[in-house]
């Protein structure tokens, strides 16, 4: 080939790859425009943001950077999950202690203890449990009066039968 | 459970700590600065009644603690553990007697310092400034037996405060107004 050809072919050439010498637009972004925004982001994020968002609107009134930032927020978060497993199993513990200090007391102002009151009420047919019984004493207190000197009658009958 | 109001009663309670012993005292004192002597008690709001102790230079150790016993702390520099007997501590500040021994029987929560230690006042000498705030003729506490029943008046009048069926679930020894017979 002569060199005139060569040039005429080299400089088609060069007109069809003058778009991958252009260093400001990505080829992408040549060839599929509208696929693209049209600032000049350099990545543009496709599904990462969405889960970030999802796990960051889980972390709300976390403290400090746990409710802006994934890393912080997803830390934060897989620590309040394991709190809450291990909490589900103490509040039924918690409520239970709270029940029996509230009984103590209702029982105390009858002049009787915990213990004797909930070993009598035990032998005396009564079937209240705690949650009810701490019901009735902050609530309704007359009813639970009634509950108490039942209990008391029973005893008595009961030392007075051994 | 919520309960349908939420005003939490305050009653005053009145001590005469003379010749009553310390520890016996402070453990009577303890659950009604924090409330647990109320059926309403709640862990997280403060619930305690106000407690005013007069007499409080003429309370009691058994044994020879007046003697022995020894308070002691460390004011933080090198060398610096002091201690103090309990005659001593009468003579500088008798009310620390008391109020150490009640402080160290409540929990260490933080409703403590702002709420619950305000609650609690201590006077030497039969003189005390609230009778204005303590119910019209109050009586103070009954002394506290050794016994661990004992009737207290909780500011809810006489309908509960008193047992109502004439019988005290008490060990035999006992009669009905908690003093013990021997």
């Amino acid at each position: 080939m002569s060199l005139s050809i060569l040039s005429r072919m080299q400089s088609s050439c060069r007109s069809l790859l003058r778009t991958t010498c252009n260093p400001i637009i990505s080829l992408r972004q040549q060839l599929f425009p509208s696929n693209c925004t049209t600032h000049l982001t350099i990545q543009s994020r496709g599904m990462a943001s969405k889960k970030h968002k999802r796990v960051i609107k889980q972390a709300k009134g976390f403290r400090g950077r746990a409710n802006r930032t994934f890393k912080a927020a997803l830390q934060r978060l897989e620590k309040s999950w394991q709190y809450a497993y291990r909490d589900r199993k103490q509040k039924k513990r918690n409520f239970r202690k709270l029940w029996i200090e509230r009984i103590n007391a209702g029982v105390r102002q009858h002049g009787m203890s915990y213990s004797k009151f909930i070993n009598g009420s035990m032998h005396s047919g009564c079937e209240l449990n705690r949650k009810v019984l701490a019901d009735m004493a902050s609530n309704e207190p007359f009813s639970f009066k009634a509950v108490v000197d039942v209990v008391k009658m029973m005893n008595v009958r009961r030392m007075n039968n051994k | 459970m919520s309960f349908p109001g939420k005003a939490i009663q305050r009653t005053w309670h009145l001590i005469d700590a003379s010749s009553q012993t310390v520890g016996r005292l402070a453990t009577t004192v303890a659950p009604l600065l924090k409330g647990k002597h109320k059926p309403t008690y709640r862990p997280n709001g403060d619930c305690g009644d106000v407690v005013v102790i007069v007499n409080a230079e003429k309370v009691n150790f058994s044994g020879k603690k007046w003697k022995d016993k020894l308070y002691r702390w460390h004011t933080g520099y090198p060398g610096g553990l002091k201690q103090r007997t309990a005659n001593e501590m009468l003579e500088k500040a008798p009310d620390r007697i008391l109020r150490k021994a009640i402080l160290g029987m409540l929990s260490r929560t933080n409703l403590r310092h702002k709420y619950i230690e305000p609650r609690l006042k201590i006077y030497e000498g039969a003189e005390h400034p609230h009778t204005a705030q303590l119910p019209e003729g109050v009586e103070p506490l009954k002394k506290h037996p050794r016994s661990r029943t004992g009737n207290y008046h909780f500011g809810l009048g006489g309908i509960l405060g008193q047992d109502g069926t004439g019988f005290s679930y008490a060990s035999p020894g006992v009669s009905q107004d908690g003093v013990r017979y021997k």
